[in-house]
């Protein structure tokens, strides 16, 4: 794969997504990324291209970054329909990277929902609050104070390059991956030990809410007086705690425990 | 609604792109959206503080498979540019976070919706390939267009309810958006934990 193809790709691969339905979910983007590979490949045989991406607008689903891995493996396996020598051997490539399509966006969806969603997007968001509280930031309060610009950005600013470091070096990187390896190494993924990766930064993420926590609590009793103010709002927030872990568990979103705080609070008050 | 606010929405509209529809750059998550509209606004550290609760509230929905989270443009964008009008962010904020949830349900139903047409073009693709980057350049300005009309309908319609209920609503309706309101970071920080909790490798 030229260097040319792999940023065509790799730039049309920020398009995956654009339209996503539910019923071939990320059809349209997967055949656009595609499409400057099948071209080169099939430019002898511009009627070939028609059918062949026909097949490229079947249902298609998987992580946004992880994606790329899919690419570089389609890629190649699309070179090897393309030798086939016979209507047998093309029949049986088709088959192969029909299996192989579903078979892989299924298992980089698994892994890119884990890493990127699971671990990596709430490590960068407990590193942007860190951010800002070592640049005297309280966010448990809700009265604002001024804050310089440059700090205010910073946080968010670390978020973005550190997220988008290791997502477009993942995208970049699996397309000539995907491309090089085969089936062996189930299309260059087990190159990477993905489940120790995400382990391991959930460990860091534990120890990181955890303190975060610690020093909520820390700051929430720090130069407080011991008045009934402060007893009431303690209990308020043991409460909302409580609830959160138990909604989790119920799979309610925290978003309706805050709303349906709203609606209870509002009515409790004008009763 | 004045120019500066429609161009607010345009830049809010855009950044809702990045959530599923361009790039996936995160650049739409509220940490980094919600100060950029406080600068923008004149306030950076109401931007600050909405980010973070927002990004809290919202930190234990993923778009996994075909879930879509509330939107963190939305929950964004509303209360801070409610606030800019003068009114206080427990209200805002209360109301942006309400839109964003509407704003994943209609984002559903245009997904569902969405289908219908795209069976036609996915026709036109399949006679002449070199259509499908025009195709999805069309897709993208009607996400862009709904996500608009989504954002600027709700940031009138929420100010013009706010201006005429204002003068009516009592104390104790200000004292109970503001105690919920307190409350959003650590119903956030206990949802953390579980996000992070260790399963077997």
């Amino acid at each position: 794969m030229s260097l040319w193809l792999r940023v065509n790709m790799f730039f049309r691969s920020f398009f995956l997504q654009a339209g996503w339905n539910y019923v071939k979910y990320q059809n349209l983007g997967f055949a656009l990324v595609m499409l400057p590979f099948l071209r080169r490949l099939y430019r002898k045989d511009p009627e070939a291209l028609h059918t062949v991406v026909n097949r490229y607008l079947e249902a298609f689903n998987t992580h946004p970054v992880m994606a790329s891995f899919c690419f570089g493996a389609m890629a190649r396996m699309e070179e090897n329909i393309a030798q086939a020598h016979s209507v047998t051997d093309y029949k049986e490539q088709v088959a192969e990277w029909m299996g192989a399509r579903r078979g892989l966006s299924i298992t980089a969806a698994s892994i890119g929902d884990r890493l990127f969603w699971g671990t990596l997007k709430p490590l960068t968001l407990l590193l942007a609050i860190f951010i800002w509280m070592l640049l005297g930031v309280n966010f448990l309060e809700t009265e604002i104070s001024e804050v310089p610009l440059s700090y205010a950005l910073s946080a968010g600013a670390a978020a973005f390059f550190i997220y988008n470091a290791i997502a477009q070096f993942v995208r970049w990187e699996g397309l000539k991956i995907g491309y090089e390896a085969d089936e062996k190494s189930c299309f260059g993924l087990t190159r990477f030990d993905w489940n120790r990766t995400i382990y391991n930064a959930k460990r860091i993420g534990i120890f990181c809410a955890a303190g975060l926590i610690l020093f909520g609590v820390y700051r929430f009793l720090e130069n407080k007086q011991p008045d009934i103010h402060f007893v009431a709002r303690s209990i308020l927030v043991l409460f909302f705690v409580i609830a959160s872990f138990v909604t989790r568990r119920l799979r309610i979103p925290n978003v309706y425990l805050y709303l349906a705080a709203v609606i209870i609070f509002s009515t409790v008050c004008l009763i | 609604m004045t120019l500066p606010l429609i161009l607010l929405c345009v830049f809010a509209a855009l950044l809702e792109l990045d959530t599923t529809y361009a790039f996936q750059t995160l650049l739409s998550r509220p940490i980094i959206a919600a100060p950029i509209f406080g600068w923008l606004t004149g306030d950076v550290a109401a931007g600050i503080q909405i980010g973070i609760f927002a990004e809290l509230l919202f930190a234990d929905v993923s778009p996994l498979g075909g879930i879509i989270p509330p939107s963190g443009v939305v929950a964004s964008a509303v209360p801070l540019f409610l606030y800019v009008q003068g009114i206080e962010l427990y209200f805002g904020f209360f109301l942006g976070v309400l839109g964003a949830v509407l704003y994943s349900f209609f984002d559903a139903l245009l997904r569902k919706t969405r289908f219908k047409w795209l069976i036609f073009l996915e026709k036109r693709i399949g006679k002449k390939p070199s259509d499908i980057t025009r195709i999805i350049l069309i897709t993208l300005l009607l996400s862009f267009l709904m996500s608009f009309v989504f954002i600027s309908v709700l940031v009138w319609a929420s100010s013009q309810l706010m201006f005429i209920l204002y003068p009516y609503l009592p104390q104790q309706l200000h004292f109970s958006f503001r105690l919920a309101y307190m409350a959003v970071p650590w119903i956030g920080l206990a949802a953390l934990i579980p996000i992070f909790r260790l399963k077997a490798r």
